[in-house]
């Protein structure tokens, strides 16, 4: 035992030693990334990992399954979904909660078409990203325990996850015909929606904010999921150093007062350097400046619903924070608790910058999925019907991929009147008049996750974020 | 050549007799195998996290340095130690688990300790009560504590969220490092160990030799004398194990951290596994050699404990300090009133928490309107996303919180038992042949993963069992094993202990009268010893009933009740996580009570009996 350890720690202190010489940096990582971050134009570049051509001879058990299955309507891959998985256990995990939601509609689905059908299910959500490491984990087995999986982050999607054969990406017929395209022609991964996090601040003060800068303004704190805990939050800050994105941060700068540009432009000045450092274009300076500020400010939370509980509070005065929009969606009025505490700044008139940022929540079937017919199956019900997507569709701040959809989401949910009062002319609650994700992508000026662009600058633009010092309240 | 294979023949047979012999007693046979079983368990796991640190990760850090997707390098060491990041990723968070774990180990003897020696030593009021509430903390899941603290503590002006309870109602700020960082977590921490330092400090103290003190006395010495020099040294034993137990648990502690805003080695784990997994796994290494420095000060403080032998338990005559009239009740007043907000409050707390309308929202209390409660989180029995439900059903009706205590139940129970027997045995074996080396090591390597820190212990045994041979990952077999394995020394220390007050004499009169060892075990030694035995099949019960950093790598959310409980908490359920906290706390108390009732064991009499 004892020269075990001892073996251990000297090979321990070996490596502490070998450090003075090693490690000359080599280019890695993934270089490309997939299309369907952008969902409602569906994009037919070719994605990451898919450069080169699946030899069909080597297709696995469940990719020749997807294949089958991309030529068949949801109603004949319903049939296959009730002859494989009829009294059986499925199970799904995703970043999002309302999966759980979505499989009893999807087994009400197929009880319309036979009414004998059963299905039990279990639907995990888990945090601080392990569901990567659930998956890797499961990919391990033969047969996996989970079908399928929705899940959020394109460059960890594309490096852990399809790159090492663990997640395959099925296109339904119905879903790519509406996208104008064909499953073959499409070549990114499959987005069930685009969800929104946006900048809300408390009004019951006099605080207002109508500029981006003013949320990294001295002093300020704002309430967000740590960038650790969440990666798409890191992502965000990426895609803030693309060029145009960067170039609505200088616009929005250029709209403040000259005492506002005094404080923040000393800090743009010396990011100069970094931005020319890490190769990044022209305005760059400036979104360092405001990522610098931000991670440097930011008050770490554990998840979006403390973060919403706390701003719709009466007593957080001057609060803001960046966080999913349809968190209002679960607010219930009292006494000190309203959705009226609060403004969403993109909404508010002579609001400059961005609102928010926007990410895709994927959809994929796990390459040992012990039910590939039912997970491709469940997955074309949820994008390519509004009882599929409803799940997500009832809640503003969700966009589904599938115009059509979208389109009828809208129809039944009037999320764009729904802080209207029964009325439908008096406004109720301001905030929760959703205004939809084309007003979103233009005025409201919604960082898109860019999955391609967030593996580039991973290890440049995450590792310079990494050597931020994050605030914290000790 | 006759006479050599007849040498031979009688080597062997010598041999062959040795091997009988040693075989014959059955502690022996019990160290043998336990010595295996336990080598393969603890070692394993090491190695296979120290394999995890060379190895490189498809899409992280090391992958990206080296420009590979497989195989190893030692990559992960030159990043962690020599990159412009080892300040923020290593030593910040290494000297803050540090600071954290002396400063729990120092809350926790001196919270424990005092009380310990108030209602042993003394003739304090109301004792039993005292007594009991004063474990509840360590029953209850350790950050739960942590989020009563926010909830107390936390305002607009000095945390930047909502205002708390005591901001709310009397308008009162707490300070910066009051609400968050290290002083709440080692507070948190030392409140939820103290019942560690309480329950061995206070077994000293119940049992110690008051003749020593009263010569003291009688020869005139000043009372801080004999505290110093006689009462003290006399509980140092039971402070050093408290040090042992608390500072490799408060070391690999992640909820309080990451709850209130620490950066630890555990949660600086969590944060990197993504981007950093092999250098992560390098933390959690280092936590590891913490766990094996503790256990080589612990073989140096059992040498040391040589001359504490005063500790015998043979003097019956406890003297007990008059604290007056007044005092008695004065001090015992403050303890109530410090146990209510360590015990009662949190209760109270997550009782009212189930009929808010928001997570936190307490208008009730701000406008006496009953009518902003609502008992939604207990009674929805459809599946809905209004009103804050999140898709989940009331508490009532919530398949996942309910299979997951009954998951809870089953991996309990099992590592209960299993611990609890394997642990006994040990004890046993151990006590039997204390100067045999094998013996030591076998006692050495089931205390170790105790010692190691529990996210530590997890992420080794996630490495292990989750490859293409054996994938264990997210089943209740792998929950049990760690669970088992990391919970064996609270039997086997309670066991060795008490096995160590008993004369051989009784068992071996036994074995004269050719009573078979089954026998002699369950008739006579394990009855004589049936408190402290059954103490380490309870505690590995209870602890594993709540432990959250332990499984946290090893199953998804729902699986178990920790888990499904933290989930709730991260999400901002607090309505849920109250429940199932409530639900932890009445099982505890259910079990308690009937191990009491039938066997006379109970909680607070503990490690040790």
């Amino acid at each position: 035992m004892k020269k075990l350890l001892a073996l251990l720690l000297t090979s321990s202190m070996l490596v502490s030693l070998a450090a003075c010489g090693g490690g000359g940096a080599a280019q890695g990582g993934s270089t490309a990334q997939p299309a369907g971050s952008t969902a409602q134009t569906a994009e037919t570049t070719e994605p990451a990992g898919t450069d080169t051509k699946v030899d069909e001879a080597n297709l696995t058990a469940t990719q020749k399954i997807i294949q089958e299955a991309q030529g068949m309507s949801l109603e004949e891959l319903a049939a296959k979904a009730i002859e494989e998985s009829n009294g059986k256990m499925f199970y799904g995990v995703g970043n999002s909660s309302r999966g759980k939601s979505a499989l009893p509609l999807f087994i009400s689905y197929l009880q319309t078409i036979d009414p004998s059908y059963t299905m039990e299910f279990e639907w995990q959500q888990p945090k601080n990203n392990k569901i990567f490491d659930q998956l890797t984990a499961d990919s391990l087995k033969d047969t996996g325990t989970f079908a399928m999986t929705l899940i959020q982050d394109g460059n960890q999607i594309q490096s852990k996850m399809v790159q090492p054969g663990i997640l395959d990406t099925f296109i339904p017929k119905d879903w790519a015909e509406a996208n104008g395209t064909t499953p073959d022609a499409y070549k990114g991964y499959l987005p069930l929606q685009t969800l929104n996090k946006v900048f809300e601040y408390n009004n019951t003060g006099s605080k207002t904010y109508d500029n981006v800068w003013d949320f990294v303004a001295e002093g300020e704190h704002g309430l967000f999921m740590d960038i650790d805990s969440e990666i798409v939050g890191k992502n965000f800050l990426y895609m803030l150093t693309r060029d145009d994105y960067a170039a609505w941060m200088k616009e929005a700068f250029e709209a403040l007062s000259d005492d506002e540009k005094a404080y923040f432009q000393p800090v743009i000045t010396e990011m100069e350097t970094d931005a020319a450092d890490l190769m990044l274009g022209p305005d760059a300076a400036y979104s360092l400046a405001w990522i610098k500020l931000w991670v440097e400010s930011y008050n770490a939370q554990t998840d979006d619903g403390p973060i919403c509980s706390t701003l719709v509070d009466a007593s957080a005065t001057d609060q803001f924070g960046l966080l999913v929009y349809s968190k209002l969606r679960s607010v219930e009025e009292s006494a000190t608790v309203s959705v009226n505490n609060i403004n969403v700044a993109a909404y508010d008139d002579g609001y400059e910058g961005i609102g928010g940022y926007g990410y895709c929540h994927y959809l994929f079937v796990t390459d040992n999925s012990p039910l590939p017919w039912t997970a491709c199956a469940f997955i074309a019900y949820m994008t390519c019907t509004a009882d599929g997507f409803s799940a997500w569709g009832k809640d503003m701040g969700g966009y589904s991929s599938n115009p059509k959809v979208l389109a009828e989401n809208e129809e039944i949910y009037h999320h764009m009147t729904g802080g209207m009062a029964e009325d439908g002319t008096t406004v109720q609650f301001a905030a929760k008049n959703d205004r939809g994700y084309e007003w979103w992508t233009t005025d409201g000026k919604l960082v898109l996750e860019d999955p391609e662009y967030c593996a580039s600058v991973a290890f440049t633009v995450g590792s310079w974020i990494e050597m931020l010092t994050k605030y914290s309240a000790e | 050549m006759e006479q050599s294979s007849k040498k031979k023949a009688g080597k062997f047979t010598i041999m062959r007799n040795k091997v009988a012999t040693y075989l014959s007693k059955p502690y022996n046979v019990i160290l043998l195998l336990m010595g295996i079983v336990l080598s393969f368990t603890t070692i394993a796991p090491i190695i296979a996290i120290v394999e995890d640190t060379f190895k490189i990760h498809p899409g992280t850090i090391d992958a990206h340095l080296t420009g590979q997707s497989s195989g190893y390098s030692v990559v992960n060491y030159v990043d962690l130690f020599t990159s412009r990041m080892a300040k923020s990723n290593l030593w910040t968070p290494l000297l803050n688990t540090v600071y954290l774990a002396v400063g729990t180990c120092i809350v926790s003897i001196l919270f424990g300790g005092i009380v310990a020696f108030l209602i042993t030593r003394t003739d304090l009021a109301w004792k039993k009560y005292i007594s009991s509430i004063f474990i509840f903390p360590y029953i209850m899941p350790q950050w739960t504590l942590a989020v009563v603290w926010q909830h107390l503590f936390n305002s607009n002006k000095i945390t930047g969220t909502s205002n708390g309870l005591l901001a709310s109602l009397f308008g009162i700020n707490m300070p910066i490092w009051w609400c968050k960082g290290l002083f709440p977590s080692l507070v948190v921490l030392g409140l939820h160990y103290a019942p560690f330092a309480y329950i061995l400090i206070g077994g000293i103290f119940r049992n110690m030799d008051a003749n020593l003190e009263e010569a003291a006395t009688i020869l005139d010495t000043p009372k801080w004398r004999i505290m110093a020099r006689i009462t003290l040294p006399m509980v140092k034993p039971a402070i050093l194990s408290t040090i042992l137990l608390v500072f490799g648990s408060a070391m690999g502690s992640y909820p309080v951290p990451h709850y209130l805003g620490l950066t630890t080695l555990s949660t600086k784990y969590v944060s990197m596994n993504s981007k950093y997994t092999g250098e992560a796994s390098i933390l959690a290494i280092i936590m590891m050699i913490f766990g094996v420095a503790i256990m080589l000060l612990n073989q140096l403080s059992l040498t040391s404990r040589k001359s504490y032998t005063t500790v015998t338990g043979k003097s019956g005559q406890i003297s007990k300090i008059r604290l007056g009239r007044a005092g008695r009740c004065i001090i015992a007043l403050v303890l109530v009133f410090l146990t209510f907000f360590t015990s009662i409050f949190p209760i109270v707390s997550f009782g009212f928490e189930t009929f808010l309308p928001n997570p936190g929202d307490y208008s009730f209390l701000y406008t006496g309107d009953f009518s902003n409660l609502t008992t939604k989180w207990w009674v929805t029995a459809e599946n809905i996303t209004e009103n804050g439900m999140y898709g989940q059903m009331g508490i009532l009706y919530n398949k996942t919180i309910w299979n997951a205590f009954k998951g809870t139940l089953l991996v309990s129970i099992a590592c209960s038992l299993l611990a609890g027997t394997i642990g006994t045995l040990v004890g046993y074996a151990v006590s039997k042949n204390r100067r045999d080396k094998w013996t030591n090591y076998v006692n050495s390597v089931a205390f170790l993963p105790y010692l190691m820190p529990s996210i530590a212990v997890g992420v080794a045994y996630f490495i292990l069992f989750s490859n293409k041979y054996v994938n264990l990952f997210n089943t209740y077999t792998l929950l049990i094993i760690v669970g088992t394995v990391k919970y064996i020394p609270f039997a086997s220390r309670s066991s060795l202990n008490s096995m160590l007050q008993l004369s051989n004499e009784i068992e071996e009169s036994a074995i004269i009268l050719n009573v078979p060892w089954i026998k002699r075990m369950t008739r006579i030694i394990i009855p004589i010893q049936k408190s402290s035995i059954i103490s380490g099949y309870l505690l590995p019960f209870m602890t594993c009933l709540r432990e959250l950093s332990l499984f946290m790598l090893l199953c998804v959310q729902g699986f178990i009740l920790s888990t499904t409980l933290d989930y709730f908490d991260e999400m901002g359920l607090y309505a849920f996580s109250s429940g199932i906290n409530l639900i932890l706390i009445v099982t505890i108390l259910i079990f308690n009570a009937i191990v009491n009732k039938v066997t006379g064991a109970s909680l607070d009499k503990g490690i040790g009996g």
